[in-house]
């Protein structure tokens, strides 16, 4: 089969490139450390990866490290998985229903410019300082990204191919979602999941500025006591934790539309 | 002739078909009125954009005539559909792998796992895509999709086979083909066909009558007997002389 071959040869080039990849990555560490060594690190308070590597091990040592991320990712979770369900759940609605969708398009234009930032103070005096504000604000940019993918996933779903569920019986409005639309948007939603999942990453650090138990509160503590290492360590948390979702979340993804090459 | 107007198994009766675009009524259809035996090929020809595949959809009941009734003077039994339909694109989902795609008809009918599965295999047979069952839809040729979209129709196990210019994206050879095999399918399954096209010589080479579809409203302009046995061969004389026909009449 030619597609089997191809893919083959697409995976070949994946593996073969990675040797290429690792140089680049370790070339750039390198090239940081040596400058770190020559030009020393007391005036720029730019720590070399070494260094970076030991605060990294200590942090894991005393146990901060695996309370913090666990709150972080606590509160991404439960962002995240609210953002992604109230947007889906959302944007399916609104792309079925025309006059809903009416009678939301201008409050949808009011609300989505609003960062999630902006919402922290809502948050705070509504919320309160807790693990709920921040998956509050987390949820906000997640939801949007996934109502607008599923809106227009759902909308772009052609009539021909709920045609095809008409003329063999198919006729009811359940049958016609769960049996057409839905897998034919699947793509799309899963692209929205996948944005969703990155944007939380981005947006968890700014939702626990103001206090809340996680990696951004560590942050801005270690930043007050001019502690870069620390500040480091966490940024290349978040990288870390963002890659192994992501690295996750496209391989389900791979499962999931094997059918669509 | 005479059984056919006495015992149709589908009945067109006097179809008219309007749009109205910024107030402005179109006329599509005028008094369309065809008459289908059991077992009969029926084929529909016209030029694009004339109406007939707004015909087939009226006849599907995807739409609703201005005037007009599509009466069926048989009732399916249990298990079976009034109508299986082929589409122009094979509009298959490409979420389901080909086996899948051909079940889609019978989902909702209450037949035994295993019965659904032997139907298939059956119809599979049929249009010869047995050993392909698992592939994906992306995984086959243009040819091969189209022939799992008529196994799709046929397992449903229709008293009428609608078919909308199935054949016409695909290669000479391979609707040649497909052609010889729906002849063969229609032998063996005793399905009437009901089969839209603008090509001429498709028309001679399956039906037993052609509805020459014409005009503005469209109408049909003619209706011809086409009395050749199968297999048909586009060089004989008298398929020549129908094409010539036919070619008149558009002319």
């Amino acid at each position: 089969m030619p597609e089997s071959k191809h893919k083959y040869f697409r995976i070949t080039k994946e593996v073969g490139s990675i040797p290429l990849k690792v140089t680049g990555l370790l070339a750039f560490l390198l090239l940081w450390e040596l400058l770190v060594t020559i030009f020393g690190n007391a005036r720029t308070l730019i720590p070399s990866p070494s260094q970076i590597m030991i605060v990294f091990y200590t942090e894991i040592r005393s146990g901060i490290w695996h309370r913090i991320v666990f709150s972080s990712f606590t509160n991404y979770i439960v962002g995240v998985s609210a953002g992604s369900l109230l947007g889906i759940a959302c944007g399916v609605i609104v792309a079925l229903h025309a006059r809903i969708g009416h009678m939301t398009e201008y409050l949808v234009r009011l609300l989505r410019p609003i960062p999630p930032i902006a919402w922290i103070p809502i948050a705070i005096i509504f919320l309160g300082i807790t693990p709920i504000s921040a998956s509050f604000i987390i949820s906000i940019g997640v939801f949007w990204v996934n109502f607008f993918a599923t809106h227009s996933a759902i909308r772009g779903v052609g009539s021909e191919l709920i045609d095809v569920a008409v003329v063999f019986g198919h006729n009811t409005f359940f049958y016609k979602f769960t049996k057409v639309i839905l897998p034919a948007a699947l793509p799309s939603i899963l692209t929205g999941i996948k944005t969703g999942l990155g944007q939380g990453w981005m947006t968890v650090v700014a939702a626990e500025l103001f206090g809340i138990p996680g990696m951004g509160q560590r942050m801005v503590e270690a930043a007050g006591l001019l502690e870069t290492r620390v500040v480091f360590v966490y940024m290349f948390s978040i990288a870390l934790l963002y890659g192994v979702s992501d690295t996750l979340f496209t391989f389900i993804q791979g499962r999931l539309l094997q059918w669509n090459r | 002739m005479e059984q056919v107007e006495v015992n149709p198994i589908v009945s067109i009766k006097d179809i008219r078909y309007s749009v109205f675009n910024q107030g402005i009524q179109y006329e599509i259809l005028r008094d369309i009125s065809i008459s289908i035996a059991k077992g009969e090929i029926i084929v529909l020809l016209g030029s694009s954009g004339v109406g007939k595949t707004t015909l087939l959809r009226i006849i599907s009941q995807l739409i609703i005539p201005s005037h007009g009734s599509v009466i069926f003077n048989t009732q399916a039994q249990k298990n079976q559909r009034l109508y299986g339909y082929v589409f122009q694109e094979p509009r298959l989902l490409p979420w389901r792998r080909v086996l899948k795609n051909v079940l889609f008809g019978l989902e909702e009918m209450p037949l035994k796992k295993k019965d659904k599965l032997k139907r298939a295999e059956e119809v599979l047979s049929m249009v010869k895509l047995t050993g392909l069952e698992h592939r994906w839809p992306y995984q086959l040729s243009g040819g091969q999709m189209q022939r799992v979209s008529i196994a799709r129709a046929l397992v449903v196990h229709p008293k009428i086979l609608l078919m909308d210019e199935p054949f016409s994206s695909l290669d000479v050879l391979t609707r040649a083909q497909l052609q010889n095999n729906l002849l063969e399918i229609q032998n063996s399954t005793g399905t009437s066909i009901f089969f839209v096209t603008h090509d001429i010589s498709e028309a001679i080479m399956l039906a037993d009558r052609i509805f020459i579809l014409q005009g503005s409203p469209a109408v049909v302009a003619d209706e011809i007997q086409i009395d050749l046995p199968h297999p048909r061969s586009k060089t004989s004389k008298s398929f020549i002389n129908y094409s010539l026909k036919i070619h008149q009449q558009f002319s």
